[in-house]
């Protein structure tokens, strides 16, 4: 991208690179015999070499470890001879008292390094092969230090006195008390490293020390196991993978958030590597950003964004970051400052620096990403109209600059902006000046243009190939004809048919086309890894297990060894696809809910919560373990809902205006509902509306669904009136904005407040209205409960019709009892064995089995689900037809049963409800 | 006048007191300012009057406020106090250091002066400390520039020096140079409060050190520090207080101090060009070239400010000025910002921006926070078409001084060339924010709203008329408020518009086809209104241009003729003549 300026991943000579070759010479010093000078063991010396091996990996890395740390860390590798080491280092290090030594020092180490004259090879001389990995690292180290101006020289002179200047001035008390302190030291210094290397490394430092603890046991054989040890540590260095992803999640995060946190990684300073660990790092945070949205800790990114820009000036997409943090903690002035920083700096060509942009956008060619983000900006504050115009710009210039890519993305936006914002806002939002597709005319409604938008946008990313934007146009049209009840588009004429329908069909073949995407994505994945990313894989997996352990956390405890060992192998598909995936599995659940195939619902949301929760925002992950929740509460009562809730709840603490919060006042109120509590449930409602937001326009499902459980609570309460007439505002109000499936719904809800007020000749037609509703829109479960419905105010229109209610009853059994919830599984039982009983040519002892059976099934379910008056009907009931078979026990006990239930009923509770609170 | 001769021996003693302790920018000030004080003539001969000749006829000219007869701030209560001298010897080894610092070996003045307790001789010490890690710091920041831009060096000598100064200041034996030295070295760091403080004790306590007084004005970055700064009366004050108001952006105010400082300092050039600056500031450009002229026949080898003189040339046109002044500055000192910016000027008038870039790039590199240079180099890009370079060069400015309306301007008026007026809105948003009282960023403003893409006419018409409000120059915005109110249908307003926009070009003498479009519209609106008499007013006055809309009005006249004798509603349509 165009922050990168310079030459990555320049080599400089620091302090601690010149602390690594004096220890590098102490451990390779040629004149040296079989073990050297300060080792007493061949064990000590391997160690050293090793810990040496650790360094020099690690030295590439974004901070490097101040002088009292490397001593410290040091400090693991044998008792006898690390004071030696430290001093000689120290005394090493502060005798580079000038220039000249510097170049001594550098050529001694030249000596270090086996030359053409390796030919004389003693056998126990110990070399250093200038191919190993630290014969590389010491020649680079002297390549650059050669390359060094004098002012270079001078500077590296400056900064190893000031990084000695630390130690000699805390030496003295820190040998003083170093017993206790020293290991406070460590402690301290372990949690300012913040790499993997290191990170590892002390692991394994831990692990030496346990086991030499365990050697301590047996002090006097400490001289024979040594070597032993050194065997065993060499193996256990083999499988440190596998054991630092196994046993150390906990610690790995708090590394990780140090590092978000970063106090103490930015006061000694960045010393920065490579630009490309800087983007790595930005890109990480980035995805970090998306993802956990307002829970990311704003200031500590913040300050590390500053910290970096300080170092950095010419690293511009620092700003984009900052654009992205504010943008999520809803900070608009600061976010629309910073995107427009961003796009202005990293715009086209670099100024005047004189360095090409990189490779892949031309000089213009990102101004109109600049106006989709800021479209995109306006849209998430809540500026339609502002995000219109952008986006227009937007395409008026991609289109311009003939940028297919940002003009595909584009429409994906207004396609997206016009299906969010709710119809009868945008419409004179597309004023005169709106017109991105040619041929669209004004003419059409805002439904058919935005299927048209669908249309083109999808055409394009497809010609374009850009396989992302494909899935996700036709996830976004699966929801369009999910959501959309549609006349057949661009029919004129009088012959036009005029019907409405749904297409789950297209649907079903949109979200199957959008999950071909991830077959595309195993053959090419090997292309998507970004440069950037790919240098912070270390980081790359600090995160993975953050995210693994979070998730897994309370879900089955198999399932996270599992998980570990998925995720140690380098995951192949990009973190985007498997989000996009992800929400296609999302919305098939939606799909399915809607459509009425509970256990396909709940299959694809446990599909989700399992599989795509890692990389999923946690608002999708929000929305996936609602809908659990949701089908837990339907069919296995409120019990089991809660405790799911209240984990549920616990992982997403921070998301406070979210599904959770929604999702858990519609239980409650669903649950007072049930028990009678009208007043709680009223509560509720009020409470639940106002959680939507008080604009026109915006947030209509959760407005619709306030005041659906508004007439509810309100026939619950038996004030029939006024349930009807808030339930017919409501239906007006779905009506205008098109919901139409909330129509079907609120008929439905307008029949049964008509049969509760007895009225049942009133209700039947809102019943046979939303009958047919649920019909063209494919509302099967929707439908069987409007059957149900049917048949039920049949019944309460004499005797007579008990027949044909039974048959209403009996078409929709089978989908009742396939799909439906506990309470609508009752009712359909309930009226059954009414019709059965108000049947005249029903004899009870006959058939009083089937009768018999309905009703304890309907009395179990009520039961779990606490709902005092239907049950309190079905004992009622229950009571009646063993007092026909003349069995005068059952009957006293289905009486008794039937009383507590009334009593609960009348008893209203005003027991505090812990849950509410 | 007695007040005169107070501020000259004050400054007298005090341009010998800052040049003894090595603060050279601001001696040389309080010498500029000495000889700026207006001489008795009857006791001086020609000579001393030297730099005084052309106390212009021309510049009282434009002098619009009388100066006040008050004396100068009050009495001033602080008499140029007499510092206490160190013993010979010891101003034997202060001699040296000072020699050391005037042939600019610091470390070398500092070290003499070591062991020497005076207070002369610790400020000097000091100070010399102070220039050395600056010069470090300068050298360093070329050598350590990083692969991504990054140059953390800092002048590392200000720890000591920091713990130096405050246990002098601790001890009581600080004075007021080394208050001054002591609030740079905070301010350096980062501590602006303290910085703020120690700088207002120092100017309490010595007024005549201009130096602290300007690094005290570059820390009052809102008109409300600098309200509750707790500063004594002196006539210093009012300089700083000028200065100040003018950082603030209340050119009227600040125009008016000096023009009251100048009652006393007649003949100082950093007044008048302080003056200049305010009326470049208000667009003033014919009264600051005359300034400029004077300033530069008085003081030919100026450099400092002349790059704002330039500028005017430049919106002048005036080429070979231009070329002249070009000219002179490069001979007297090519290497300064200003004489670079100058001859960017040049060449960007003469059309070769590459060149003109080339030179703002030179004096970029002389000063990387030349915030005219930035701002200018982005207009030569803008010239180039080359966008996408000068949002950059626009940003660096804005970056640098988030109240510079003029690079906001200049962001905004490239995207708008890139056919992005709505991306565009932001940052004339911005720059209108800052100065709302440029009736050309609110015309930039309407032209954006009023951009077929974006076609908002109601929003345009409301940066219109505020552009209207604040002396439109160029007289666009009445004719297009007009224009836009005639689109819209609303002919009663447009009618007022055009009424508005004649008159005015009736005051200013102006012609062409605006007036001809309004003359037009009058006549036919008059006509429709029935407001006859009117209507030929403007009818007849049509008739002295040549074109169609003579013949236009002829017909209308007649028209009106024959409806006015009763013929009913002929229209002239009829009789073609």
């Amino acid at each position: 991208m165009a922050g990168i300026l310079k030459v990555p991943g320049a080599f400089d000579v620091t302090p601690h690179k010149v602390s690594l070759c004096i220890l590098l010479q102490v451990y390779a010093s040629p004149n040296q015999l079989f073990v050297p000078f300060p080792f007493s063991s061949f064990a000590q010396h391997n160690r050293l070499g090793l810990f040496l091996l650790a360094l020099t990996k690690s030295c590439d890395d974004i901070l490097e470890p101040k002088l009292h740390e490397l001593i410290n860390q040091s400090r693991e590798i044998g008792s006898s001879s690390i004071d030696w080491l430290a001093d000689h280092l120290i005394s090493r290090l502060s005798s580079l008292s000038s220039p000249d030594d510097l170049f001594n020092l550098f050529t001694e180490m030249r000596g270090v390094l086996a030359g053409q004259d390796a030919g004389i090879v003693e056998d126990d001389q110990i070399i250093l092969d200038p191919n190993s990995n630290l014969g590389i690292f010491l020649r680079r180290c002297i390549l650059a230090f050669n390359l060094l101006s004098f002012e270079g020289v001078c500077h590296l002179l400056t900064n190893i006195a000031s990084y000695c200047k630390e130690v000699l001035s805390s030496r003295a008390p820190h040998e003083a008390h170093l017993d206790g302190s020293g290991v406070n030291l460590m402690e301290a210094s372990e949690y300012e490293n913040m790499d993997l290397e290191n990170l590892v490394f002390e692991k394994v430092t831990e692990e030496i020390e346990a086991k030499k603890k365990a050697g301590e046991r047996i002090p006097f054989h400490l001289h024979v196991p040594t070597p032993i040890f050194g065997l065993v540590e060499d193996i256990e260095l083999s499988a440190k993978p596998t054991f630092k992803q196994s046993t150390k999640g906990k610690e790995a995060i708090s590394y990780a958030m140090t590092l978000d946190g970063s106090s103490g990684a930015v006061d000694h300073g960045f010393f920065l590597r490579s630009n490309w660990q800087i983007q790595g790092y930005l890109l990480e945070q980035t995805d970090a950003i998306e993802k956990h949205g307002s829970s990311f800790p704003l200031n500590a990114l913040e300050f590390m964004l500053g910290q970096l820009q300080k170092l950095a000036p010419e690293l511009h997409r620092v700003h984009f970051l900052r654009y992205l943090n504010s943008l999520y903690h809803d900070d608009y002035a600061s976010a629309l400052e910073n995107l427009h920083k961003y796009f202005d700096y990293s715009a086209g060509i670099e100024g005047f620096d004189g360095i090409p942009p990189s490779s892949g956008f031309n000089n213009s060619g990102r101004y109109e990403i600049a106006l989709l983000c800021s479209g995109m900006l306006h849209f998430h504050f809540g500026h339609p109209k502002q995000a219109v115009e952008a986006l227009t710009e937007a395409v008026r210039v991609s289109q311009q600059h003939s940028n297919d890519t940002c003009l595909a993305y584009t429409l994906a936006a207004i396609c997206n902006l016009l299906s969010e914002i709710g119809i009868s806002n945008a419409s004179g939002l597309l004023g005169s000046s709106y017109s991105p597709v040619a041929n669209m005319g004004t003419s059409l409604s805002i439904h058919q243009q935005l299927f048209v938008l669908l249309k083109e946008s999808l055409k394009r990313a497809e010609s374009l190939k850009l396989k992302r934007l494909v899935a996700s146009n036709h996830l976004a049209m699966a929801k369009f004809h999910l959501m959309h009840v549609q006349r057949p588009v661009l029919s004129f004429g009088p012959k036009a048919s005029m019907k409405l329908i749904t297409s789950p069909i297209n649907v079903c073949k949109e979200l199957r086309l959008s999950s071909n995407l991830i077959s595309d994505f195993d053959i090419e994945s090997s292309m998507m890894i970004t440069d950037g990313s790919l240098s912070t894989t270390w980081l790359k997996n600090l995160h993975r297990q953050r995210g693994s352990s979070v998730i897994f956390e309370e879900t089955e405890p198999g399932n996270r060894s599992n998980a570990s060992s998925f995720f140690s192998q380098p995951n192949s598909i990009p973190g985007s696809v498997s989000q996009l995936v992800g929400a296609s599995y999302l919305l098939r659940a939606t799909a399915w809910e809607m459509y009425g195939s509970a256990p396909l619902a709940r299959m694809n949301a446990l599909v989700y919560a399992t599989c795509f929760a890692d990389c999923a925002s946690s608002v999708d992950a929000a929305v996936a373990y609602g809908k659990l929740i949701q089908y837990l509460a339907a069919y296995k009562g409120y019990k089991a809902a809660f405790a799911a809730l209240k984990t549920v709840e616990e992982k997403f603490i921070s998301v406070s205006k979210s599904q959770i919060m929604v999702l858990k006042l519609q239980l409650l109120h669903e649950r007072a509902l049930h028990r009678g509590h009208s007043k709680l449930a009223q509560q509720i409602c009020d409470e639940l509306a106002v959680l939507s937001s008080p604009v026109t326009g915006v947030d209509m499902d959760l407005k619709a669904e306030a005041s659906f459980r508004h007439a509810r609570t309100l026939l619950a309460a038996k004030q029939f009136s006024e349930a009807a007439a808030v339930a017919h505002a409501l239906f007006c109000m779905c009506y205008k904005f098109n919901l139409r499936v909330q129509d079907a719904s609120t008929l439905l809800l307008l029949a049964e407040i008509h049969k509760k007020s007895g009225n049942a000749v009133l209700g039947i037609p809102y019943a046979l209205a939303s009958l047919s509703f649920c019909e063209s829109f494919n509302l099967d479960l929707l439908k069987a409960s409007a059957t149900l419905t049917l048949a039920e105010l049949w019944l309460s229109l004499g005797s007579i019709h008990a027949k044909r209610a039974l048959t209403l009853i009996h078409s929709a059994l089978p989908m009742i009892l396939g799909h439906g919830g506990l309470e609508l599984r009752a009712r359909a039982h309930i009226a059954e064995a009414k019709c059965h009983l108000s049947d005249a040519s029903f004899s009870v002892p006959e058939t009083s089995g089937v009768v018999l059976d309905s009703l304890r099934q309907a009395c179990d379910e009520l039961q779990i689900l606490e709902y005092h008056e239907l049950a309190a009907e079905a004992f009622y009931l229950m009571a009646i037809t063993f007092d026909k078979m003349g069995q005068l026990e059952e009957r006293e006990q289905a009486a008794s049963s039937f009383q507590k239930h009334i009593m609960a009923l009348e008893k209203v509770t005003d027991e505090e409800d812990p849950l509410l609170k | 006048m007695g007040s005169k001769e107070i501020c000259r021996n004050e400054l007298r003693i005090a341009v010998r007191q800052l040049s003894d302790r090595c603060l050279y920018s601001a001696s040389k000030w309080a010498a500029e300012q000495l000889v700026g004080i207006e001489l008795d003539p009857v006791k001086f001969t020609p000579s001393n009057t030297r730099f005084q000749r052309g106390s212009s006829s021309i510049r009282r000219r434009f002098r619009t406020n009388e100066i006040m007869s008050t004396p100068i701030a009050g009495v001033s209560y602080v008499s140029t106090p007499v510092m206490e001298e160190d013993d010979i010897v010891d101003g034997d080894f202060y001699l040296l250091a000072k020699s050391y610092f005037d042939c600019r070996e610091y470390r070398r003045a500092a070290h003499v002066l070591r062991d020497q307790s005076g207070k002369k001789a610790v400020f000097l010490q000091c100070y010399a400390l102070y220039l050395a890690g600056e010069n470090r710091k300068d050298e360093e920041n070329i050598e350590l520039e990083g692969p991504l831009g990054k140059s953390d060096a800092v002048n590392k000598e200000l720890v000591s020096l920091e713990r130096e100064l405050s246990m002098l200041r601790k001890n009581g034996s600080i004075d007021p140079f080394g208050l001054y030295l002591y609030g740079l070295v905070l301010k350096e760091k980062g501590s602006e409060h303290l910085a703020r403080n120690l700088l207002v004790e120092s100017v309490n306590s010595y007024p005549w050190n201009w130096s602290a007084w300007s690094e005290l004005q570059s820390l009052c970055t809102t008109i409300d520090i600098l309200h509750s700064l707790p500063l004594n009366n002196h006539w210093m004050k009012d300089f700083f207080l000028a200065g100040a108001y003018q950082e603030l952006r209340m050119h009227n105010e600040s125009l008016a101090k000096y023009e009251y400082l100048q009652g006393t300092f007649s003949f100082s050039n950093y007044i008048q060009a302080q003056i200049a600056k305010a009326q470049y500031s208000l667009r003033e450009f014919e009264q600051v070239e005359v300034i400029f002229e004077e300033l530069l026949r008085n003081d030919p080898y100026r450099v400092e400010d002349m790059d704002m003189y330039s500028n005017v040339l430049y919106a002048k046109e005036c080429f070979s000025a231009l070329s002249y002044l070009a000219h002179r500055v490069f001979m007297t000192d090519k290497y300064r910002p200003e004489s670079c910016c100058i001859i960017g000027n040049y060449y960007s008038l003469k059309g070769q921006h590459e060149k003109s870039v080339m030179y703002f790039r030179r004096a970029l590199k002389l000063n990387k926070n030349c915030l005219s240079a930035w701002t200018l180099m982005g207009h030569e890009y803008v010239e180039m078409k080359n966008t996408p370079a000068a949002v950059d060069a626009y940003r660096r400015a804005v970056d640098i001084n988030p109240c510079d309306y003029r690079a906001w301007y200049g962001l905004g008026q490239a995207y708008e060339m890139m056919g992005m007026p709505f991306y565009a809105l932001h940052y004339f948003r911005k720059s209108v924010f800052l100065q709302p009282s440029d009736s050309r960023l609110w015309i930039a403003m309407a032209q954006c709203y009023e951009t077929e893409q974006l076609h908002m006419l109601e929003e345009s018409i409301k940066c219109y008329r505020r552009a209207a409000n604040c002396n439109d120059r160029e007289a666009i915005a009445l004719h297009k408020l007009a224009k836009l109110h005639c689109e819209l249908g609303r002919l009663e307003e447009a009618a007022f518009y055009y009424k508005k926009d004649l008159e005015r070009m009736e005051a200013e003498e102006r012609d062409g086809p605006n007036m001809v479009e309004a003359l037009l519209f009058l006549a036919t609106h008059g006509k429709d209104q029935k407001r006859f008499e009117e209507a030929e007013v403007y009818c007849t006055r049509l008739l002295d241009y040549t074109g169609p809309e003579k013949e236009t009005a002829k017909s209308l006249l007649r028209g009106m003729r024959m409806a006015q004798s009763g013929f009913p509603s002929m229209s002239a349509e009829h009789f073609p003549p």
